[in-house]
């Protein structure tokens, strides 16, 4: 490969990194804190592109005031999804996780039929324009997802560690009895993280909204990308998730510039049910998937 | 004695519906049958406690099976129905065997990798399974010069082959020796390899058997399909499965069954709905999930012992 | 009949069992005590397969069994019952003990499904029903076993591990939860099951009384170690016995 080439895609990378990292983040929380396997994660991301499409395209809103808004407006579809999938199923993992399927099925006819199905919406590009470094070019759409990412990344790691109620996130991933008699309700955790998931996703899709198309079945490609990533790093691990992302975006975009895009998800498949085979519970998980 | 009424009954409805009906209603009703496999292969899966995502796939490689022996080979169907049984076994058994190590989601989401896996695969090469397009001209059975084309007759074709598939496995399910063995397996594992039941080979057993009917039923698809694509066998195609199953339940052999013709009465019934129609099962799978986790087969089986305190008269009351 | 050398089990930097080493003959009625956390459950894990031994060596009968699987050594003739109720709930008690009679009624798919396997069925069954007779359990046979009180169900428990016909039985805390009634039937059970099939028996337990009264010789663990090993009557006089129970409740001579 040559340099230039090589530098490219390495950018590319970083940027399919970042993307990964916001929307895989979530799911990891929400399984470490509550078990919560959410099939329809996917679909999350998939709202949060329609925000922006509704908000920015249809109704003029400026596109960052849209992406802010995709975090609480995704969030509040992830406390619901909580209280009325996760918390009756919570004895069990499986129930939950097939319970979103069928969520997902909801989700994407609920979008199809509000704004039609079939051809992808495109949405004008807010940000024009390239960035040229060297042999490097990256749209600026393309490039402002790794600073997002890297502050909602800087955000939620203070949260997690110097905010008492994201402490409490961590002691009910680490132990959700001794959490609960240290009086930190179950309930209230299990409801923050999937808001907080909710949000991640939704933020992810609505940066990206302007670069994929925008369909009701958009959350397909994303869904397995966010498992593989979630299960590689270890399915409760947020920093496996990040490193994760990081180490399969890196493997998708070569693997795609070398060979194509079939391919390149083939190799993180088939890197997942590696390591679900030798290591089940990931390179940094300690929690058994 | 009622048992043997209601099969003869069920057997004869069977036989005489394609004539009845109208030939749109015989098209459901082969793929009625074909699902039947799959439902109940499934269970047979579930009754060692192993719930996988990689069913349909299990089907799809029974069916690229078969379509390429036809197309490349030109083997007749006796042979390729067979051998798209044991391919699917063979796929089976080498998807199983690294997920032996984990349960529950692990072996959900592990069994969905490595089938997502194989159906890349299919999507990938153009050559031998078609890519994204996937197979098609996949030419009719054919016994001598007669060729089962139409739907008719291959109604019967598959109702020969599905109701043997179904006792083979009813066989198994019932043999004290064998399905209570795995059922052991899933009720408490430690317990069965305390007295000497190997687990992991009860495990390969199930999900091999059930591999192989999947096998069967995708090569039935693609001979009454005549193509075939990736999108076929995709994970859409799988939750679907996966409602059937937990509509009708899985603590009996009859559960998938009930949940599939119910779930397919549903499916044609709602034709106008037409693209609320995911949604409709999206809420069904979630209420089921939630309220009746054990099927329309747990609501059935509280009517026998209802019926019985119907029956009896209550102390201590005259009936004026 | 079974010989363990220098057996050690870690966990991390824990060492559950410490170089144990412990000789049971054939026939024996065998006990282990010690303290909580003393490693005797840990000991039963190892020796049943369901944890790998760190170092040392368990030989069953002359045979090496350490390091093979829980269902391999079950077949080999050792047999264990659980401290937790562990049973085949939607079962009924016959269907439970049949399924421990798994070592010696086998069937494969093609008997499955032409049904040659009838006449092994019908033979199991009977031999299910003597076990589940010899056990008292006669007039429940047919009940589910999660319906059963907790004290028939821990006797159905042995009754599963009888059924395997096991030559060595390890019973984990066999009268945990007991009241004396039911703990003197479960040791007059034992007693009888060693005098009517001459089985040797290893049993973990915390009721002293019932390890006095009914093991021959006791072997006594403290932090994964052999501290003392003897006849009831010297482990009870045993001074280094009594300190590691000093303060525990749980030592009623």
């Amino acid at each position: 490969m040559e340099t230039a080439t090589l530098v490219q895609t390495i950018a590319n990378s970083v940027v399919q990194g970042s993307v990964y990292a916001t929307v895989a983040v979530g799911l990891a929380l929400a399984f470490g804190v509550m078990q919560m396997a959410n099939f329809a994660h996917g679909e999350f991301f998939m709202v949060g592109a329609y925000v922006v499409y509704v908000l920015y395209a249809l109704g003029g809103v400026p596109f960052p005031a849209a992406v802010a808004l995709a975090f609480p407006i995704v969030g509040l579809l992830g406390l619901a999804t909580e209280r009325f999938i996760f918390r009756p199923t919570r004895d069990n993992v499986l129930s939950g996780f097939m319970a979103t399927a069928g969520l997902a099925f909801i989700l994407q006819v609920l979008v199809g039929q509000t704004w039609g199905v079939g051809l992808m919406r495109s949405i004008p590009t807010p940000y024009m324009g390239i960035v040229e470094v060297g042999d490097v070019r990256l749209g600026w759409q393309r490039l402002i997802v790794v600073p997002a990412a890297g502050a909602m990344m800087g955000l939620l790691w203070f949260f997690l560690y110097r905010v008492r109620l994201g402490k409490g996130l961590r002691a009910c991933a680490q132990d959700r009895e001794a959490a609960a008699l240290l009086g930190i309700s179950n309930n209230r955790m299990a409801a923050l993280a999937m808001f907080i998931a909710g949000g991640f996703a939704g933020v992810s899709g609505a940066l990206m909204a302007p670069i994929h198309a925008v369909t009701p079945y958009m959350g397909h490609a994303i869904i397995v990308t966010a498992f593989v990533v979630v299960i590689v790093g270890g399915m409760a691990s947020i920093e496996g998730a990040i490193l994760a992302a990081f180490l399969l975006g890196f493997i998708h975009t070569f693997v795609t510039t070398v060979f194509d895009a079939v391919v390149a998800t083939m190799v993180g498949v088939a890197f997942m049910a590696a390591v679900l085979i030798v290591k089940p519970s990931g390179l940094l998980g300690r929690v058994k998937a | 004695m009622g048992k043997a009424l209601g099969l003869a009954a069920l057997t004869a409805a069977l036989c005489v519906a394609p004539f009845v009906v109208r030939e749109y209603y015989v098209e459901i009703l082969i793929l009625l049958l074909i699902n039947a496999i799959l439902a109940v292969s499934y269970r047979l899966i579930t009754t060692t406690g192993d719930w996988s995502l990689g069913h349909v796939v299990l089907m799809g490689v029974g069916a690229y099976a078969t379509a390429l022996i036809a197309k490349l080979l030109g083997w007749s169907f006796w042979a390729s129905l067979p051998l798209a049984g044991f391919g699917a076994a063979a796929v089976g058994f080498v998807f199983v065997y690294p997920l032996l190590r984990t349960r529950g989601f692990g072996f959900f989401i592990g069994s969905f990798a490595l089938a997502e896996l194989l159906r890349l695969v299919w999507i990938k090469f153009h050559d031998p399974f078609g890519g994204p397009r996937g197979m098609i001209g996949i030419p009719p059975v054919s016994v001598g010069s007669y060729q089962f084309y139409d739907a008719i007759p291959y109604y019967f074709l598959t109702l020969a082959i599905v109701a043997l598939s179904v006792w083979i496995m009813y066989r198994i399910d019932k043999a004290v020796l064998v399905g209570n063995v795995m059922k052991a397996v899933y009720m408490d594992e430690a317990l069965a390899q305390s007295v000497g039941v190997n687990a992991p080979k009860y495990r390969t057993i199930a999900f091999t058997v059930g591999a192989f009917f999947a096998g069967i039923a995708g090569a039935l698809l693609a001979h009454r399909l005549g193509a075939i694509d990736p999108h076929n066998f995709d994970i859409n195609t799988m939750v679907y499965l996966i409602i059937w199953v937990v509509v009708g339940g899985t603590a009996t052999f009859w559960g998938p069954l009930i949940g599939l013709v119910v779930m397919t009465a549903v499916f044609e019934a709602t034709r106008p709905l037409l693209e609320w129609r995911p949604l409709l099962f999206g809420g069904i799978l979630i209420a089921f999930l939630i309220f009746l986790p054990g099927g329309i087969e747990s609501l059935l089986a509280k009517i026998p012992p209802l019926v019985e305190r119907l029956r009896r008269p209550r102390l201590g009351r005259r009936t004026l | 009949m079974l010989e363990v050398t220098g057996l050690s089990k870690r966990f991390g930097g824990l060492a559950a069992l410490d170089e144990l080493w412990l000789e049971v003959a054939a026939g024996e009625i065998r006990g282990i005590i010690g303290p909580n956390g003393a490693g005797k459950t840990t000991l039963f894990n190892v020796i049943s397969g369901t944890y790998r031994p760190t170092a040392g060596s368990i030989k069953f009968e002359g045979r090496e069994i350490g390091g093979l699987g829980p269902s391999r050594i079950a077949e080999l003739g050792v047999i264990r019952t659980f401290q937790r109720v562990a049973l085949f709930g939607k079962y009924s008690v016959l269907e439970n003990v049949m399924v421990g009679r798994h070592r010696h009624a086998r069937e494969g798919l093609w008997g499955a499904i032409v049904g040659s396997g009838r006449r092994i069925e019908a033979a199991n069954r009977d031999r299910a029903r003597e076990i589940v007779d010899f056990i008292g359990l006669g007039a429940a046979r047919d009940e589910p076993a999660r319906n059963l009180p907790y004290g028939h169900q821990r006797a159905l428990g042995v009754a599963i591990a009888l059924a395997a016909e096991p030559r060595l039985l390890m019973l984990d805390e066999p009268v945990a939860g007991m009241n004396s009634a039911e703990t003197l039937e479960m040791a007059n059970l034992i007693r009888r099951i060693r005098e009517r099939w001459g089985v040797t028996v290893l049993l973990v337990e915390h009721d002293m009384r019932t390890v006095m009264g009914l093991c021959e010789k006791i072997t006594v663990l403290d932090f994964g170690k052999k501290l003392a090993e003897g006849a009831p009557r010297e482990i009870s006089e045993n001074k280094d016995v009594i300190e590691a129970y000093l303060g525990a409740d749980e030592f009623v001579a």
